[in-house]
């Protein structure tokens, strides 16, 4: 599929990292009782997660415009943190204190957003063709 | 004096408007001679355009890619003179018809007698 390109592989390595990273400070923040351990880690990892979409979003723009409004690196997003979370949770990596119902209604209500996002990407498409913007195409 | 330089000014400001699109039409022009790679390409805009136009090689490869990806041209691999295979770009049927509607319906206007007597009038 043409809109797989390799930056956004490239994006989903790298987050898949940074998630199992902070997933691990996570457990450990909790463990250890430590609520700076926890709040460092996330907000860290908020930081990062930021840095890379941008970076490459905007490689992967200058590679090929794909008109989507940010839905494929969300949807990737999502997934790669998703499926990480799940795994760390169900093959018992996590903390004993942490209340793993947490981390599953947040990827619910993350869920719900994404879908909303893709709406709006669906809506979006009218002004593309073949995934990219009709007004910038000939540019 | 001051009349040259307000001239000039009016001339690239309109020019940079109305190269916005420009580097399309020679892309196809390009290919319409045939099969090229991309240093080929860039040669045949800035000779041909008497060097009107010119092109950076990240805006044309951006270019052939995104129209590639709108099947309008592919490519094929071809021994190059020297170190790996070149992409040779060429127009693809959909590309083809393209390109022949937008010369019928923009270009062609311009060969009209009314047309070339309104750009000569100056010459009479």
């Amino acid at each position: 599929m043409k809109t797989v390109t390799s930056y956004l592989l490239w994006f989903a390595l790298t987050i898949a990292v940074l998630t199992l990273i902070f997933r691990y400070f996570l457990s450990f923040g909790i463990e250890s009782d430590s609520f700076a351990i926890v709040t460092t880690s996330a907000t860290i990892y908020g930081f990062l997660m930021f840095v890379s979409g941008w970076y490459f979003g905007h490689k992967d723009e200058e590679y090929l415009p794909i008109y989507d409004i940010g839905f494929r690196f969300h949807l990737t997003t999502y997934a790669v943190h998703s499926a990480i979370t799940l795994l760390w949770i169900g093959l018992g990596f996590c903390s004993k204190h942490e209340d793993t119902n947490i981390s599953i209604n947040i990827l619910i209500y993350w869920g719900i957003l994404l879908f909303i996002h893709f709406i709006f990407f669906l809506w979006s498409r009218k002004n593309s063709i073949k995934d990219l913007d009709k007004n910038d195409l000939f540019e | 004096m001051k009349k040259d330089k307000i001239l000039d000014e009016l001339l690239l400001s309109w020019e940079n408007t109305y190269k916005k699109g420009q580097l399309t039409l020679w892309i196809f022009m390009a290919l319409q001679e045939g099969k090229k790679y991309v240093d080929e390409i860039k040669s045949f805009i800035e000779e041909k355009s008497d060097g009107t136009i010119t092109c950076e090689e990240q805006s044309l490869y951006r270019s052939l890619r995104k129209f590639e990806h709108i099947d309008v041209l592919a490519f094929e691999y071809q021994e190059g003179n020297k170190g790996p295979d070149r992409k040779y770009y060429y127009m693809t049927e959909l590309g083809q018809e393209l390109f022949d509607r937008f010369v019928n319906r923009n270009i062609k206007l311009f060969y009209s007698t009314e047309i070339i007597n309104i750009l000569k009038r100056k010459d009479k």
